[in-house]
Protein backbone atom coordinates (compact mmCIF):
# COMPACT_ATOMS: atom_id res chain seq x y z
CA UNK A 1 0.00 0.00 0.00
CA UNK A 2 1.35 3.12 -0.87
CA UNK A 3 2.53 5.18 2.31
CA UNK A 4 0.66 8.17 1.99
CA UNK A 5 -2.77 6.32 1.36
CA UNK A 6 -1.44 4.44 4.32
CA UNK A 7 -1.13 7.69 6.80
CA UNK A 8 -4.19 8.66 5.74
CA UNK A 9 -5.69 5.43 6.76
CA UNK A 10 -3.79 5.87 10.54
CA UNK A 11 -5.35 9.48 10.93
CA UNK A 12 -8.80 7.89 9.77
CA UNK A 13 -8.25 5.73 12.41
CA UNK A 14 -7.17 8.47 15.06
CA UNK A 15 -10.19 10.48 14.02
CA UNK A 16 -12.37 7.28 14.75
CA UNK A 17 -10.79 7.34 18.14
CA UNK A 18 -11.21 10.77 19.39
CA UNK A 19 -14.66 10.55 17.85
CA UNK A 20 -16.00 8.13 19.96
CA UNK A 21 -14.58 9.58 23.14
CA UNK A 22 -15.96 12.58 22.45
CA UNK A 23 -19.22 10.61 22.18
CA UNK A 24 -17.90 8.79 25.34
CA UNK A 25 -17.82 12.14 27.56
CA UNK A 26 -20.96 13.71 25.94
CA UNK A 27 -22.69 10.81 27.46
CA UNK A 28 -20.69 11.33 31.13
CA UNK A 29 -21.76 15.06 30.77
CA UNK A 30 -25.28 14.54 29.48
CA UNK A 31 -25.79 12.18 32.77
CA UNK A 32 -24.04 13.75 35.34
CA UNK A 33 -27.31 14.11 37.12
CA UNK A 34 -28.94 10.85 36.05
CA UNK A 35 -29.87 9.34 39.42
CA UNK A 36 -32.03 5.78 39.76
CA UNK A 37 -35.42 5.31 39.76
CA UNK A 38 -36.07 3.15 42.72
CA UNK A 39 -35.68 4.19 46.78
CA UNK A 40 -32.07 3.43 47.09
CA UNK A 41 -31.31 2.20 43.24
CA UNK A 42 -28.13 3.25 42.09
CA UNK A 43 -27.31 5.70 39.53
CA UNK A 44 -25.61 6.60 36.33
CA UNK A 45 -22.12 4.92 36.34
CA UNK A 46 -19.63 6.98 34.52
CA UNK A 47 -18.18 5.53 31.03
CA UNK A 48 -14.58 5.09 30.49
CA UNK A 49 -12.48 4.54 26.99
CA UNK A 50 -9.20 2.74 26.51
CA UNK A 51 -7.04 2.69 23.08
CA UNK A 52 -4.76 0.04 21.97
CA UNK A 53 -2.16 0.58 19.02
CA UNK A 54 -2.69 -1.89 16.35
CA UNK A 55 -0.13 -3.17 13.60
CA UNK A 56 -2.08 -3.16 10.19
CA UNK A 57 -0.05 -5.95 8.59
CA UNK A 58 -1.67 -4.90 4.50
CA UNK A 59 0.22 -1.34 5.18
CA UNK A 60 2.58 -1.73 8.12
CA UNK A 61 1.94 1.09 9.89
CA UNK A 62 0.24 1.10 13.70
CA UNK A 63 -3.66 2.35 13.86
CA UNK A 64 -5.52 2.95 17.15
CA UNK A 65 -8.33 1.21 17.83
CA UNK A 66 -10.78 0.76 20.84
CA UNK A 67 -9.97 -1.46 23.02
CA UNK A 68 -12.95 -1.40 25.18
CA UNK A 69 -15.57 0.51 26.60
CA UNK A 70 -15.22 0.10 30.43
CA UNK A 71 -17.28 1.80 33.50
CA UNK A 72 -15.92 4.04 36.31
CA UNK A 73 -16.55 2.31 39.73
CA UNK A 74 -15.40 4.77 42.04
CA UNK A 75 -17.98 5.46 44.63
CA UNK A 76 -20.77 7.36 44.42
CA UNK A 77 -21.77 11.02 45.88
CA UNK A 78 -24.75 11.30 48.14
CA UNK A 79 -27.03 13.98 48.41
CA UNK A 80 -30.12 14.49 51.17
CA UNK A 81 -33.39 14.99 48.43
CA UNK A 82 -36.48 13.58 50.20
CA UNK A 83 -38.79 14.56 47.36
CA UNK A 84 -36.71 12.10 44.59
CA UNK A 85 -38.23 8.80 43.82
CA UNK A 86 -34.22 7.47 43.94
CA UNK A 87 -34.22 8.35 48.10
CA UNK A 88 -33.70 5.74 50.53
CA UNK A 89 -35.55 5.60 53.73
CA UNK A 90 -33.57 8.32 55.40
CA UNK A 91 -33.69 10.67 52.10
CA UNK A 92 -30.10 10.11 50.62
CA UNK A 93 -30.01 10.31 46.75
CA UNK A 94 -26.76 8.58 44.98
CA UNK A 95 -25.95 10.75 42.33
CA UNK A 96 -23.05 9.17 39.55
CA UNK A 97 -19.59 9.12 39.96
CA UNK A 98 -19.36 11.80 37.17
CA UNK A 99 -16.95 14.77 37.46
CA UNK A 100 -17.67 17.61 34.93
CA UNK A 101 -14.49 19.30 35.38
CA UNK A 102 -12.72 15.85 34.75
CA UNK A 103 -14.86 15.43 31.93
CA UNK A 104 -14.25 18.77 30.08
CA UNK A 105 -10.53 18.28 30.62
CA UNK A 106 -10.53 14.68 28.82
CA UNK A 107 -13.11 16.55 26.38
CA UNK A 108 -10.57 19.23 25.10
CA UNK A 109 -7.82 16.66 25.05
CA UNK A 110 -9.50 14.68 22.18
CA UNK A 111 -10.11 17.88 20.62
CA UNK A 112 -6.48 18.43 20.82
CA UNK A 113 -5.86 15.61 19.27
CA UNK A 114 -8.87 15.20 16.89
CA UNK A 115 -7.47 18.75 15.81
CA UNK A 116 -4.06 17.33 15.01
CA UNK A 117 -5.29 14.31 13.33
CA UNK A 118 -7.55 16.25 10.45
CA UNK A 119 -4.18 18.62 10.30
CA UNK A 120 -2.15 15.44 9.32
CA UNK A 121 -4.62 14.11 6.71
CA UNK A 122 -4.79 17.91 5.19
CA UNK A 123 -0.72 17.11 5.09
CA UNK A 124 -0.88 13.85 3.93
CA UNK A 125 -3.71 14.80 0.68
CA UNK A 126 -0.93 18.12 0.24
CA UNK A 127 1.46 15.59 -0.47
CA UNK A 128 -0.42 13.58 -3.09
CA UNK A 129 -1.57 16.45 -4.74
CA UNK A 130 2.21 17.76 -5.06
CA UNK A 131 2.96 14.48 -6.55
CA UNK A 132 -0.20 15.06 -9.28
CA UNK A 133 1.28 18.29 -9.98
CA UNK A 134 4.56 16.65 -11.68
CA UNK A 135 2.37 15.39 -14.26
CA UNK A 136 0.61 18.89 -14.87
CA UNK A 137 2.48 19.98 -17.95
CA UNK A 138 3.41 23.78 -17.14
CA UNK A 139 4.13 25.80 -19.76
CA UNK B 1 25.92 10.36 -21.79
CA UNK B 2 25.74 10.24 -18.73
CA UNK B 3 22.79 8.83 -16.91
CA UNK B 4 20.95 10.90 -14.85
CA UNK B 5 20.83 10.37 -11.58
CA UNK B 6 18.86 13.04 -10.19
CA UNK B 7 15.79 11.13 -10.28
CA UNK B 8 16.34 8.05 -9.41
CA UNK B 9 17.50 10.25 -6.08
CA UNK B 10 14.77 12.18 -5.87
CA UNK B 11 12.15 9.24 -6.32
CA UNK B 12 14.00 7.50 -3.36
CA UNK B 13 13.97 10.61 -1.27
CA UNK B 14 10.02 11.26 -2.33
CA UNK B 15 9.63 7.82 -0.94
CA UNK B 16 11.28 8.04 2.38
CA UNK B 17 9.23 11.10 2.96
CA UNK B 18 6.00 9.64 2.42
CA UNK B 19 7.30 6.82 4.78
CA UNK B 20 7.90 9.18 7.53
CA UNK B 21 4.97 10.78 7.11
CA UNK B 22 3.12 7.51 7.48
CA UNK B 23 5.57 6.78 11.04
CA UNK B 24 4.21 10.63 11.93
CA UNK B 25 0.71 10.16 11.32
CA UNK B 26 0.81 7.01 13.59
CA UNK B 27 2.60 8.78 16.11
CA UNK B 28 -0.30 11.39 16.08
CA UNK B 29 -3.11 8.98 15.91
CA UNK B 30 -1.71 6.92 18.89
CA UNK B 31 -1.24 10.34 21.10
CA UNK B 32 -3.79 8.70 23.80
CA UNK B 33 -2.47 5.30 23.48
CA UNK B 34 -1.34 3.59 26.99
CA UNK B 35 2.04 2.28 26.39
CA UNK B 36 2.41 3.57 23.13
CA UNK B 37 6.33 4.87 21.93
CA UNK B 38 7.06 7.03 19.64
CA UNK B 39 8.60 5.84 16.88
CA UNK B 40 10.72 7.19 14.24
CA UNK B 41 12.43 6.43 10.82
CA UNK B 42 16.23 6.55 10.09
CA UNK B 43 17.09 9.32 8.42
CA UNK B 44 17.49 9.79 4.75
CA UNK B 45 21.23 10.25 4.83
CA UNK B 46 22.18 6.60 6.15
CA UNK B 47 19.68 5.14 4.28
CA UNK B 48 21.88 6.21 0.92
CA UNK B 49 24.78 4.74 2.52
CA UNK B 50 23.36 1.66 3.28
CA UNK B 51 21.89 0.57 -0.01
CA UNK B 52 24.35 -1.50 -0.72
CA UNK B 53 23.46 -5.08 -2.63
CA UNK B 54 19.80 -5.88 -2.18
CA UNK B 55 18.54 -9.92 -2.92
CA UNK B 56 16.88 -9.96 -5.89
CA UNK B 57 13.49 -12.06 -6.73
CA UNK B 58 13.66 -13.91 -10.27
CA UNK B 59 10.55 -15.73 -9.00
CA UNK B 60 7.41 -14.19 -8.24
CA UNK B 61 7.02 -16.37 -4.92
CA UNK B 62 10.53 -15.38 -3.81
CA UNK B 63 10.64 -13.11 -1.09
CA UNK B 64 12.60 -9.54 -1.24
CA UNK B 65 12.57 -7.57 2.06
CA UNK B 66 10.98 -3.88 1.03
CA UNK B 67 12.64 -0.95 0.24
CA UNK B 68 12.78 0.98 3.43
CA UNK B 69 9.96 -0.39 5.94
CA UNK B 70 12.32 -2.03 7.79
CA UNK B 71 14.11 0.90 9.33
CA UNK B 72 11.36 2.33 11.94
CA UNK B 73 12.78 2.15 15.47
CA UNK B 74 11.46 3.61 18.68
CA UNK B 75 12.89 7.10 19.96
CA UNK B 76 14.11 7.75 22.81
CA UNK B 77 11.31 10.24 25.42
CA UNK B 78 12.23 13.69 24.87
CA UNK B 79 12.34 16.56 26.85
CA UNK B 80 8.73 18.17 25.98
CA UNK B 81 6.64 15.49 27.80
CA UNK B 82 9.08 12.35 28.54
CA UNK B 83 7.32 9.16 29.36
CA UNK B 84 3.83 9.88 30.54
CA UNK B 85 2.12 8.03 33.11
CA UNK B 86 0.17 5.80 30.78
CA UNK B 87 3.56 4.87 29.23
CA UNK B 88 3.18 7.27 26.02
CA UNK B 89 6.11 8.89 25.20
CA UNK B 90 4.24 10.55 22.03
CA UNK B 91 5.00 14.49 22.23
CA UNK B 92 2.40 16.71 19.68
CA UNK B 93 4.44 19.54 19.14
CA UNK B 94 7.33 17.78 17.94
CA UNK B 95 5.20 15.22 15.79
CA UNK B 96 4.00 18.80 14.42
CA UNK B 97 7.27 19.84 13.94
CA UNK B 98 8.78 16.96 11.74
CA UNK B 99 5.31 17.23 9.58
CA UNK B 100 6.44 20.18 8.88
CA UNK B 101 9.99 18.90 7.98
CA UNK B 102 8.06 16.29 5.56
CA UNK B 103 6.13 19.29 3.79
CA UNK B 104 8.72 21.39 3.22
CA UNK B 105 11.29 18.61 2.08
CA UNK B 106 8.69 17.19 -0.31
CA UNK B 107 7.53 20.04 -1.21
CA UNK B 108 11.64 20.82 -2.46
CA UNK B 109 11.54 17.43 -3.97
CA UNK B 110 8.48 17.73 -5.92
CA UNK B 111 9.73 21.20 -7.37
CA UNK B 112 12.99 20.04 -8.17
CA UNK B 113 11.67 17.17 -10.17
CA UNK B 114 9.21 19.69 -11.79
CA UNK B 115 12.13 21.73 -13.20
CA UNK B 116 14.45 19.35 -13.83
CA UNK B 117 11.59 18.09 -16.38
CA UNK B 118 11.16 21.05 -17.98
CA UNK B 119 14.68 21.67 -18.51
CA UNK B 120 14.95 18.10 -20.22
CA UNK B 121 11.55 19.34 -22.35
CA UNK B 122 13.79 22.08 -23.12
CA UNK B 123 16.68 20.47 -24.76
CA UNK B 124 14.58 18.23 -26.33
CA UNK B 125 12.24 20.83 -28.12
CA UNK B 126 15.20 22.46 -29.43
Amino acid sequence: MDPLVASLKVSASGLEAQSTRIRIVSENLANARSTGDTPGADPYRRKTITFVSELDRASGVSLVEIERLGVDEGDFSAEFDPGNPAADEKGMVKLPNVNVLVEMADMREANRSYDANLQSIRQSRDLISATIDLLRTSQ
Amino acid sequence: MQPIQFFELASKQAEWLSLRQGVVAGNIANVNTPGYRAKDITPFQSVLQNAGTRMAATNPAHFTEPAMSNNVTETKPTDEIGVQVSGNTVGLAEELMKQGQVKRDYELNAGLVKSFHRMMLMTVRT
